[in-house]
């Protein structure tokens, strides 16, 4: 087989170069500079360039991809559709707003900040890679490069002993993750006899009910996906992980790997694996129910702030899980997938913002927030104590937030698609996650006590307030950027 | 633009007050809004037609397109008095309210105009899901106006209040979104808007639960139950009364309550005609064992506002049984009594926070006497318990005297075990008035150190309104109901086939 590399197949991935390039300045600088670190601030503006420029030439690939007839790059291994352009776009969008946060704690700051922003670019090119893969090997590519990435950033963090531990914990069950992965991959392979997704797809129907083989490699496939998403009962790396990690990196994790793990789980699902096998079907609704279930229960039990967010996570995994079924059994693709993009965007957001917060009140790199430690906050902080109430509110889906309307959108289509349980069970799910969301407000609005954030942190007093006026503000537009959404996707 | 400016103005209002930057000129400033906006609610009669049963002064606007969701106010007989009950109860509550909130005076007014905003959407949404926003909205401020402004317990109070509620509007939910896609089949295109919910006919199997109207009637029906409150579910309602702030138990008991039986109304009996009258009289049932088990619990109650949150349980009680009486006495008497019940209990609470503020005591037995040191709060209390247990020439007689009339010609059992809530309302709160304001002074009364000052000219300010309203709605009930009768008539007549036509032409002046 040969391929030819063309002029096209580098426009289409100019994103990804940007990024790398940019990843590089920063550590060039100190290089040159004699290992001396730049002023940090300069490196911040680096990464963000970086981060701009990546989201701008994305962008422009999208809209001068109208005028080409062949979206797919590099042999058909990346595809520059909807999914990769919204998620693409949602993920830059929330991993500046990590940056921000990067720049301001006192666990990421410092010495080595340059090499962090390079991780952190570096990580951000392998999830373009994980969004616009359409091929299985490439999407383990994708994968890996995000990870490892990921599991450096966490480990040269400066915090002393719960990091290293959670680095060591993510490295290795991520590790797990990826051979089951690839164990799936290899059978696919094995009786499809190609890695390219649209072929596995188009041989789905006939082999998911004939071959025992290829039922067992999708099933890997879509297990490895269920560990890095935090799906019960795979979930168990996330507490520890989510609370060890520094606060921005964190946030880092549960926004944008998050959501790009969700869109190349999208990807996978719509081989119709779901629509053919009635056991596997079966399986994954369980699955979502597990999630929602353990993550909202554990999330009642924490007083660790970080923690009770990572357990609320896990919670959101399941309702996203729920709208993941639905693309999975659905003739039109694009609702469900929409529905779980759009619930992405309202999670991302949110949860960047909560962590916002946490690492704002976090005076050192070995502080830890309790929600007790919030007494009292509301009389210090005023806006911000208004901007978590909005984001504990949009978690719990209270109207009129972009949370709520994710959550509408999500169970209308999983109600359209006839999953009515389901969507019940997700419902009734999000009643028991109102009684953890409305602890963090009840304590800093209803108790005395003298909470106090580290003061100064612009950078992510910034991510707060964006995050949380997009909460507000797309939760009133949510209906036509639902529609700009659908129509990306079909 | 009218009901768009009466539901939207109390947000603006809610912006001004919390950025305001004078702490001293705040109170006046809310009691300002809070009468500008009753003002403004009052213009809706300039162009209400009271003969017309239609849906009169529309606002509709498509907002989500893509699931047929439409920014949709509208107005009739059945919400007007509701409306104007809202705006009306506000201002009472900021006035009575001026000494009980000392601190984050801002945030507290800002709660109340966020809430007066929610509920008035409540009242005017025919979207479903626009509807849906207003109901899960009006929850937020409610629930901070408990959490910091209320009592000892008020924590577990405002959690259980929200958490309730939440349950039964999460089901709700899903019945909304199932009745969208219902439409999507029957009309072609996705709406959730109430009027084609009405057109919708829903399968009905006889004695089958799991049939979808069923279902759906279920799940609306759990919603409204729960904020009523109706027997067994209204466990939240003593604790959230007495844990919250005087005007936080006035606005909770005055509107908020009607909330839910305005929902029966409105988005259970006619979208769900036959399972209505299929299960009708499993809300008779425990509409009557509301009224019974609130008045008996309430006769024990050692605590003024909980003897009165308890009395809610009971008035509840008798307007669930109005309405799903299902003729026209019932059904008047059911819309006459939610207004009535906002008036006397609304007054009550502010009765019991006026009493509350001067001796910081709610125990009954701490008090006795006090029509001899307080005559014209005693006149004034007297008034307000006659019309809470409905003697004729009050407003609560003629709600009740229909409700019962109603339920006879309904089916007399009802009548006769309704009936014996009028000889229990009369005995929990006679009773306790008698306790409180006659016998021996009780220790709080003689209390030489803290003499007892009677009502201030602020306080009379407060309660005349509620006093007038008492006897003219009382002596009067024609001026009310006849601007809600052509649409009860019209709800009674068409149970079976409800529709709501949208009258057109005579808003475009504004």
């Amino acid at each position: 087989m040969t391929t030819t590399i063309g002029l096209g197949d580098l426009f289409s991935i100019s994103p990804m170069i940007a990024l790398f390039l940019a990843s590089l300045i920063p550590i060039t600088v100190k290089v040159l500079r004699g290992n001396v670190e730049q002023p940090p601030f300069a490196t911040l503006i680096q990464g963000l360039g970086g981060i701009l420029a990546a989201a701008i030439l994305l962008l422009t690939v999208f809209v001068l991809r109208g005028q080409q007839l062949n979206p797919t790059a590099f042999a058909n291994a990346l595809v520059l559709d909807g999914v990769t352009v919204s998620v693409g776009l949602m993920t830059l969008l929330v991993s500046a707003g990590a940056l921000l946060l990067m720049y301001d704690n006192p666990a990421t700051r410092g010495n080595q900040f340059s090499e962090l922003i390079f991780l952190a670019l570096s990580s951000i090119t392998g999830m373009l890679i994980l969004v616009s893969a359409v091929d299985l090997l490439v999407v383990f590519i994708g994968l890996e490069t995000m990870s490892l990435s990921l599991y450096m950033m966490i480990a040269i963090s400066h915090e002393q002993k719960l990091s290293k531990e959670a680095a060591l914990k993510y490295f290795i069950l991520g590790g797990f993750a990826s051979a089951l992965f690839l164990y799936g991959v290899a059978f696919i392979f094995g009786t499809v006899g190609s890695t390219y997704l649209p072929q596995v797809i188009a041989s789905t129907g006939a082999l998911i009910s004939s071959s025992r083989l290829f039922l067992f490699g999708i099933t890997m496939v879509i297990l490895g996906f269920c560990f890095k998403v935090s799906i019960a009962p795979f979930h168990a790396w996330t507490p520890d992980v989510y609370q060890g990690s520094p606060t921005p990196h964190t946030a880092f994790m549960a926004t944008a790997v998050k959501a790009v793990s969700f869109a190349a789980f999208l990807r996978i699902i719509a081989s119709n694996a779901l629509v053919g096998s009635e056991n596997l079907f079966d399986f994954m609704q369980w699955l979502a129910v597990i999630t929602m279930i353990v993550g909202n229960v554990a999330a009642i039990l924490q007083n660790n702030f970080k923690r009770m967010l990572a357990y609320s996570s896990i919670a959101h995994s399941g309702y996203l899980l729920v709208g993941v079924i639905t693309t999975g059994v659905s003739d039109d693709m694009s609702f469900g997938a929409s529905s779980v993009i759009f619930y992405l965007v309202a999670y991302s957001l949110m949860t960047l913002g909560a962590f916002a917060i946490v690492s704002l009140m976090e005076r050192d790199e070995n502080h830890s927030i309790s929600i007790d430690s919030l007494a009292g906050y509301a009389r210090k902080r005023p806006l911000m104590a208004l901007c978590l109430t909005v984001l504990m509110l949009s978690m719990a889906g209270v109207p009129p937030t972009l949370g709520f309307f994710g959550k509408f959108y999500l169970f209308t289509s999983a109600i359209g698609e006839g999953l009515l349980w389901l969507a019940i069970w997700a419902v009734l799910n999000s009643v028991i996650s109102v009684y953890y969301y409305l602890r963090p407000i009840v304590v800093m609005y209803m108790k005395e006590g003298e909470a106090m954030d580290a003061g100064g942190m612009f950078a992510t007093r910034t991510a707060i307030l964006v995050s949380s006026f997009f909460i507000v503000f797309l939760g009133l537009i949510s209906g036509p950027l639902f529609e700009v959404i659908e129509r990306t996707l079909s | 633009m009218l009901l768009s400016a009466v539901v939207f103005l109390p947000m603006l209002f809610a912006l001004i007050v919390a950025l305001w930057p004078n702490q001293r000129t705040l109170r006046p400033l809310a009691l300002g809004f809070a009468l500008i906006e009753f003002a403004l609610s009052l213009g809706i009669f300039y162009y209400f037609d009271p003969s017309s049963s239609a849906l009169q002064l529309v606002e509709r606007y498509p907002w989500i397109e893509r699931f047929g969701i439409t920014y949709f106010f509208g107005i009739d007989g059945i919400s007007l008095w509701l409306v104007i009950l809202t705006t009306f109860l506000t201002p009472v509550a900021l006035l009575g309210a001026w000494k009980s909130i000392e601190e984050r005076v801002r945030g507290f007014l800002a709660c109340v105009f966020i809430l007066e905003a929610a509920m008035l959407g409540t009242f005017l949404a025919m979207d479903a899901v626009f509807f849906y926003l207003f109901w899960e909205l009006s929850l937020v401020p409610m629930y901070f106006m408990i959490g910091i402004w209320g009592g000892a317990r008020r924590i577990y109070a405002t959690v259980k209040f929200f958490i309730f509620t939440m349950v039964g509007s999460v089901l709700m939910l899903v019945a909304i979104i199932y009745m969208m896609f219902l439409t999507a089949e029957a009309f072609g295109t996705m709406s959730a808007s109430l009027l084609d919910f009405y057109r919708l006919d829903i399968p009905f199997i006889s004695g089958q639960f799991l049939s979808p109207q069923t279902l759906m009637f279920s799940a609306f029906a759990l919603a409204f139950a729960i904020k009523v409150p109706v027997f067994p579910l209204h466990t939240w309602l003593p604790d959230a009364h007495v844990e919250a702030p005087t005007p936080g138990s006035v606005i909770l008991a005055g509107v908020m309550l009607k909330m839910g039986t305005y929902g029966f109304m409105r988005w259970v009996m006619p979208v769900f005609p036959e399972a209505t009258v299929h299960y009708a009289w499993f809300f008779m049932l425990i509409g009557v064992i509301g009224i019974i088990y609130g008045a008996l619990v309430a006769m024990v109650q050692p605590d003024i506002k909980k003897l009165v949150a308890y009395s809610s349980v009971s008035h509840m009680g008798y307007i669930l049984i109005g309405l799903f009486a299902l003729n026209e006495f019932g059904v008047t008497g059911g819309l006459y009594q939610m207004l009535n019940h906002g008036i006397s209990t609304g007054a009550l609470f502010l009765l019991v926070g006026m009493i509350y503020e001067r001796t910081h005591s709610r125990e009954i037995s701490r008090y006795g006497g006090l029509a001899g040191v307080l005559p014209f709060f005693t006149i004034a209390f007297f008034i307000v318990t006659l019309s809470s247990i409905a003697v004729p020439m009050t407003n609560g007689f003629i709600g009740e005297f229909l409700i019962l009339l109603g339920a006879f010609q309904a089916n007399s059992v009802w009548g006769y075990f309704a009936v014996s809530g009028v000889v229990l309302g009369a005995v929990y709160m006679l009773w306790m008035f008698k306790r409180v304001f006659f016998g021996p002074q009780g220790e709080l009364v003689k209390d030489e150190h803290h003499p007892l000052h009677d009502l201030s000219v602020r306080e009379m300010f407060v309660l005349a309104p509620m006093i007038v309203l008492v006897f003219w709605m009382g002596l009067y009930p024609s001026f009310f109901l006849n601007y809600s009768k052509a649409s009860l008539d019209h709800f009674v007549k068409n149970q079976a086939h409800y529709e709501l036509a949208i009258q057109s032409g005579k808003e475009v002046a504004q």
